[in-house]
């Protein structure tokens, strides 16, 4: 591995509050109990970062913060276009976003999900103007993961708990600071600004890259084959999986790689004798039930068992095959739609009954 | 909004909600007597004040009103008989939520005018003008420099009592603050109740009686949740333990819903079959509101009721009961809970005792802690709230009570409530549903406890419970009465 150098904890904390003053910098923080990326304006207060002894569960390490940090390139709202009218006159003005941003401490997971929005909204053309404009108005910072949380299962699918290849800049943290890759040009960019860190001549990589690979793994989950998922799609299986589903969004909000959003357009206040209007899009999901109604009522979908075979084939079957995805699926195995659900339908579980029922 | 230098030249904005047959032309008899009231008040009349919903009354506040006035008839003179009635049982519980929510309480009011009442108009609206104007501009409305994108708020106010309240709202789910007194039940007398329950359920089954039993099992991470069981052979995957959190009558309104609005694909026979569930305490109550309101038939659910001693805050994957020296805290709605013996049941499981124990933890916030903050701070602390709500609707899914066929908050129209995450909406869409779950919210929390971000939902829930009790003697679920917020003033009911 290219390591650029390494800083200590101090400097790298310098560094962010400088970056804090130039950029909007956002950063998993505390709110109320929960880990959310918020913009900041000082990491000062920010516990787990400035902490004495280190990562600590008291400190809430930030392993992985409620939300997917999909929400900086794909908010759960987002205005397209604000509409203004006077008689005849209808003025269409663009609101594309513009502001530079810097995410500091995004998990190898959640950046892998963003290479999978990127298929489905860049590569697959039209690119989305929206989505590419944040993507390139975002510099990814990784922090890589010191251990696998108790639902994560990033490894069965690929991943690494320190996968520098989806981020700008990638740190792993060993005892005496943190170790830094520069993955993009756009990083590279972004340290250029400031020298904040020395090289690694004077360090024992070998001790140090040993903590993040070295870290418990947990055990592989089996993930059904792709060609035998057509197979299971008649299956009673879903019924039984499906049962206690309470069609709530959950899993679909906290997922790295959900992107399915509603349109619609909403009146706002007048200005200046214009009525005006804006198009607004929202995050949407297949896990509830008027997803997909049409007009006169119908809902191709109308079970819970339908909509989570829905979720399940769009990520192991549907999009690999429809975006191209290198024979990867779309899900990271960060976890988030485990701990989150709240009637505990575990993916791991589905997909290990899936895998059985292949088997037989 | 304009900001305004000083309160002396800003003129507030008023909405008045007026009844055509009385207030309506009671202001135009006080226009006829030309008695003078100021030119601020907006006049919309309606055919009737039992027309004006709640909602609209939040909407009016959430585009930008500084004040709204209902005048209605007087109790007795309605044109519609009892439309006035509707609007005075009403009123109360919204101006109540409002103001939890850190709208001052002066800037809603509800009054009486008659049409020959020209004077009494006058005087009621140069009032509430006065009122208002005094108090300079309404916080309520929520603007935000991006646009629609949310304004991050980050769960820190300006005012230290804020910020201390905001500090313990995280502090609500930990189990590492201290130990409660209650009794945790011993592996022994939780597996006496998990073999009662599958022995209810197997001969339940088995004679045909019932071709569902809805109860708990265990996942396999060790969390404990929902199980759906249609053989006798699978019985022995239920199980009763101080995680059995779920609410599992909210499974019931869907599966025996058998009217056309139930789009599934079981066959309806299949639907109207006899289900049994597995209630706590607190989700009995449930059962009966859902029988009062019509949503099942009392006799198609065969109710295994069984004694609780109280709920774990789970910390999702540890076991707290595996562990007898773990720190382990009751949730909240267990650690005032008295009762230990379903209000409603078939079948009853455990002991039951007269009462149980009520110790309530420091960390747990009262309504009444809100209600001492000014209302500044009051609408600082829910905001800061509402903000983290990601809008995914698990707390309205999990809810018992909330089985509206088309949620009001999610019309394709928009007309109550924007699609967006902006935080007017989201609070729009709290509290509306806190309104709509006033006087039949059984207080299982259970929104609270779905919530991926940490609400503290059931604090609304709560206040909203005891006004209800002390406006009109009401404790939804308690027996089989309906909610009495939508119906006639009765003789004892209070006017607001």
């Amino acid at each position: 591995m290219n390591y650029e150098g390494f800083c200590t904890r101090d400097a790298l904390v310098n560094w962010l509050d400088d970056l804090a003053g130039q950029v909007s910098l956002v950063i998993p923080v505390n709110d109320s109990g929960f880990l959310l990326y918020r913009q900041v304006v000082s990491v000062a207060d920010i516990a787990w970062l400035v902490g004495e002894s280190g990562p600590s569960t008291e400190q809430m390490y930030p392993h992985r913060p409620v939300l997917a940090v999909k929400e900086m390139f794909f908010p759960s709202t987002e205005p397209l276009v604000k509409i203004k009218k006077k008689a005849q006159q209808v003025l269409l003005e663009e609101t594309l976003p513009d502001k530079p941003q810097v995410v500091f401490g995004v998990t190898p997971c959640d950046a892998r999900g963003v290479r999978i929005m990127d298929n489905i909204f860049i590569e697959d053309l039209p690119a989305d103007a929206y989505y590419t404009r944040r993507r390139e108005n975002v510099t990814m910072v990784g922090l890589a993961c010191q251990e696998m949380g108790e639902s994560c299962f990033c490894t069965s699918l690929g991943g690494a708990l320190d996968d520098p290849s989806d981020m700008d800049i990638m740190l792993t943290e060993f005892e005496e600071g943190f170790l830094i890759q520069v993955v993009t040009e756009k990083g590279r960019s972004l340290l250029g600004k400031q020298k904040f860190y020395s090289d690694t001549s004077t360090l024992n990589l070998d001790q140090v890259t040993n903590r993040a690979t070295h870290a418990a793994i947990s055990p592989l989950i089996p993930i059904p084959d792709i060609e035998a998922m057509p197979r299971l799609f008649n299956h009673e299986i879903w019924d039984r999986l499906a049962e206690s589903c309470l069609s709530c969004r959950i899993c679909s909000y906290v997922c790295p790689t959900c992107r399915c959003f509603d349109l619609r357009d909403e009146m706002l206040p007048s200005e200046n004798g214009y009525e005006c209007y804006q198009r607004i899009r929202c995050w949407d999901s297949c896990s509830r039930d008027a997803y997909r109604r049409i007009a006169g009522g119908h809902t191709p979908r109308a079970t819970e068992a339908e909509r989570l075979r829905n979720r399940i084939f769009c990520k192991f079957n549907y999009s690999p095959r429809q975006y191209g995805l290198e024979g990867t699926v779309a899900c990271t195995g960060c976890g988030r739609c485990i701990d989150a659900c709240p009637v505990n339908i575990d993916i791991t579980e589905i997909l290990g009954c899936l895998a059985e029922v292949v088997n037989e | 909004m304009p900001v305004l230098s000083t309160k002396d030249g800003y003129e507030p904005k008023i909405i008045a909600y007026l009844c055509t047959w009385c207030s309506y032309t009671g202001a135009d008899t006080a226009g006829i007597a030309r008695l003078k009231y100021p030119a601020n008040l907006r006049a919309v009349r309606v055919p009737c004040s039992g027309r004006v919903s709640p909602e609209i009354i939040m909407r009016t506040f959430d585009q930008g009103a500084d004040g709204v006035l209902i005048l209605a008839c007087h109790i007795g003179e309605c044109h519609y008989e009892t439309g006035n009635h509707r609007t005075a049982k009403r009123f109360p519980i919204l101006h109540s939520l409002m103001t939890f929510a850190g709208l001052e309480k002066e800037r809603l009011r509800l009054d009486w005018v008659s049409a020959s009442e020209g004077d009494r108009f006058s005087k009621i609206v140069n009032e509430f003008i006065a009122t208002v104007k005094s108090l300079g501009p309404a916080n309520w409305r929520v603007t935000s420099s991006d646009g629609i994108v949310v304004d991050r708020r980050m769960g820190v106010s300006g005012s230290d009592r804020v910020d201390r309240l905001l500090a313990r709202v995280s502090q609500q789910r930990s189990p590492t603050s201290s130990q409660q007194q209650f009794v945790l039940n011993s592996h022994t007398a939780n597996a006496e109740k998990s073999s009662a329950i599958q022995s209810v359920a197997r001969q339940l089954l088995e004679s045909g009686e019932v071709s569902l039993v809805i109860g708990y099992e265990t996942g396999p991470r060790g969390r404990t949740r929902p199980a759906f069981i249609n053989h006798p052979e699978d019985v022995d995957r239920l199980v009763w333990n101080q995680e059995c959190t779920h609410n599992l009558a909210t499974y019931l309104h869907g599966r025996l819903k058998t009217d056309a609005a139930a789009q599934s694909n079981q066959a309806d026979e299949e639907r109207s079959k006899r289900i049994a569930v597995v209630v706590k305490p607190c989700d009995s109550r449930a059962i009966n509101v859902l029988t009062v309101e019509n949503q099942i038939q009392r006799d198609q659910v065969h109710v295994i009721g069984v004694s609780c001693e109280g709920i774990l805050e789970g910390s999702g994957f540890k076991s707290f009961a595996d562990d007898q020296n773990s720190p382990y805290a009751f949730q909240s709605r267990c650690q005032s809970c008295q009762i230990n013996k379903p209000v409603v049941f078939d079948t009853l499981i455990g002991e039951v005792s007269e009462s149980r124990k009520i110790q309530v933890s420091a960390d747990l916030i009262s309504s009444q802690e809100l209600w001492d903050l000014t209302p500044g701070e009051r609408a600082e602390f829910w905001l800061s709230q509402f903000d983290r709500c990601i809008r995914c609707y698990a707390c309205r899914q999990a809810c018992p009570q909330c089985n509206c066929p088309t949620c009001l908050y999610e019309r394709d129209d928009s007309l109550w409530v924007g699609m967006g995450t902006g935080l007017n909406e989201k609070r729009t869409f709290h509290l509306g549903r806190a309104y709509h779950l006033a006087g039949r919210c059984i207080g299982c929390d259970e929104c609270e406890h779905v919530c991926p971000v940490g609400l503290p939902l059931s604090l609304l829930n709560q206040m909203l419970a005891q006004e209800v009790e002390k406006v009109f003697s009401h404790r939804a679920g308690y027996s089989m009465e309906a909610s009495p917020i939508v119906s006639k003033l009765s003789g004892e009911e209070r006017l607001p």
